[in-house]
């Protein structure tokens, strides 16, 4: 019921189609056809990591920002990212990864619009970002089934805890967006489509 | 000096800028009307993120005749966006509503949060190429320039002496500072992040000269 409520949400509906090109891919569609090249797997769990490390380091700022009470929800998910952040790290020791390599440039240009976006915008427009990027996570992998050799995955994004986190997320935003609230919440739903796009395209 | 090695480092990214459709169109005077209407759009866009990268920039100099260095600095880009409204005045365009193009985007958020996040010799290094690989695109476009030229103007700016000291004192800058971080962090090794900012800003380089033929391709 609360995921139909993101879904719902003014943010998500202003949105248009840059909702399902953030949720949407063919990374997640090979993920829960267990047919996902390893390659693609790793590059994604690599970036992925690269990336939470940029978004925790957004958080920091936007909670700086953000006055009490909507701040005790960015406060709890930065400790809820920081135990991600162990996760990957264990992860990619399990799989033998590398997490000290470059980020991809479309890793790169992410991490770089939320920082800069942390430094420039207000907190009332950081928090549709925030909302956006846990949004689009949670969109994408709860619409898989949770089975085969990455049903882990898909339940770690789909779980009724994360869509609690995303749900105080939405309710700390604005109900109705103004126009910049908007155009950064859309911008993040860009970003998302990059990503996914980066984790199977070929020119890695 | 270190603003030579990074420079030398990076000679194939700067050739590849000489060598990019848009420059050779530039040099030769061939380059589409609109395709230059749209860069002087994107990068009047891009110099209000430059001014600003240098105003942060000063604000990290506890030195305060280093600050002065970025002030005048930043007299030169307000001086180069005159340029530009100038340009747009004359091109029939509007400056002040320019929607960026996704590479665009891409320069100013790394420009931003280099400025804002990271150390003055990681921002000095983020800035450097913007200004030397202009400089370098003047100087060798002159050779190119004849009678009626439709970019002289362009070409003169950037081939200039103005140009070149505003460059060379920001890359004086650069050894400066980045070799009193390294003495702070008791090293004599450069922090690898330098280097790292140095060759994404001219990859930022060579996709903004590639961004305003996107409607012709």
């Amino acid at each position: 019921m609360t995921l139909q409520r993101i879904q719902q949400s003014a943010l998500v509906a202003g949105s248009g189609e840059l909702w399902q090109d953030g949720t949407q891919a063919d990374f997640l569609s090979a993920i829960e056809a267990g047919m996902l090249p390893d390659e693609s797997f790793h590059r994604w769990l690599v970036q992925d990591y690269a990336f939470a490390k940029g978004l925790a380091e957004f958080q920091a700022i936007a909670i700086a920002k953000t006055p009490r009470p909507a701040q005790k929800v960015l406060i709890a998910g930065l400790m809820a990212l920081d135990s991600e952040l162990d996760w990957f790290e264990q992860k990619a020791g399990q799989y033998k990864l590398d997490l000290h390599v470059p980020n991809h440039p479309t890793c790169r240009r992410y991490v770089d619009f939320l920082i800069a976006s942390a430094y420039t915008q207000p907190f009332d427009v950081l928090l549709p970002i925030l909302f956006g990027v846990e949004a689009a996570y949670l969109g994408g992998w709860s619409s898989l089934t949770p089975s085969g050799p990455y049903a882990e995955y898909i339940e770690r994004w789909s779980n009724p805890q994360f869509v609690q986190y995303v749900t105080d997320l939405m309710d700390i935003c604005d109900s109705k967006p103004k126009d910049l609230q908007q155009h950064y919440f859309n911008e993040v739903m860009r970003h998302e489509r990059d990503f996914w796009r980066m984790t199977m395209a070929s020119d890695n | 000096m270190l603003h030579a090695s990074l420079w030398q480092s990076n000679a194939d990214l700067a050739r590849c800028i000489l060598e990019h459709p848009f420059v050779r169109g530039l040099s030769d005077g061939s380059l589409n009307r609109d395709a230059f209407r749209r860069y002087v759009a994107q990068d009047a866009f891009f110099l209000r993120a430059f001014v600003k990268a240098y105003a942060l920039a000063a604000a990290k100099c506890d030195d305060f005749d280093r600050a002065k260095v970025f002030h005048g600095l930043m007299t030169g880009v307000f001086e180069e966006i005159e340029l530009h409204e100038s340009y747009a005045a004359s091109l029939g365009i509007e400056l002040e509503d320019v929607d960026p193009f996704a590479a665009t985007l891409a320069y100013t958020d790394f420009l931003q949060r280099v400025a804002w996040h990271r150390s003055l010799s990681e921002t000095i290094a983020a800035m450097v190429p913007c200004m030397r690989v202009y400089h370098f695109l003047g100087v060798e476009l002159t050779a190119q320039l004849h009678p009626a030229h439709p970019y002289e103007s362009w070409i003169q700016t950037y081939a200039s002496d103005e140009f070149k000291q505003l460059s060379d004192r920001l890359e004086s800058l650069l050894d400066e500072v980045s070799a009193e971080e390294a003495r702070n962090r008791n090293t004599r090794s450069l922090d690898p992040a330098i280097e790292d900012v140095y060759r994404y800003a001219m990859r930022c380089e060579f996709d903004f000269f590639s961004a305003p033929f996107q409607d012709d391709f």
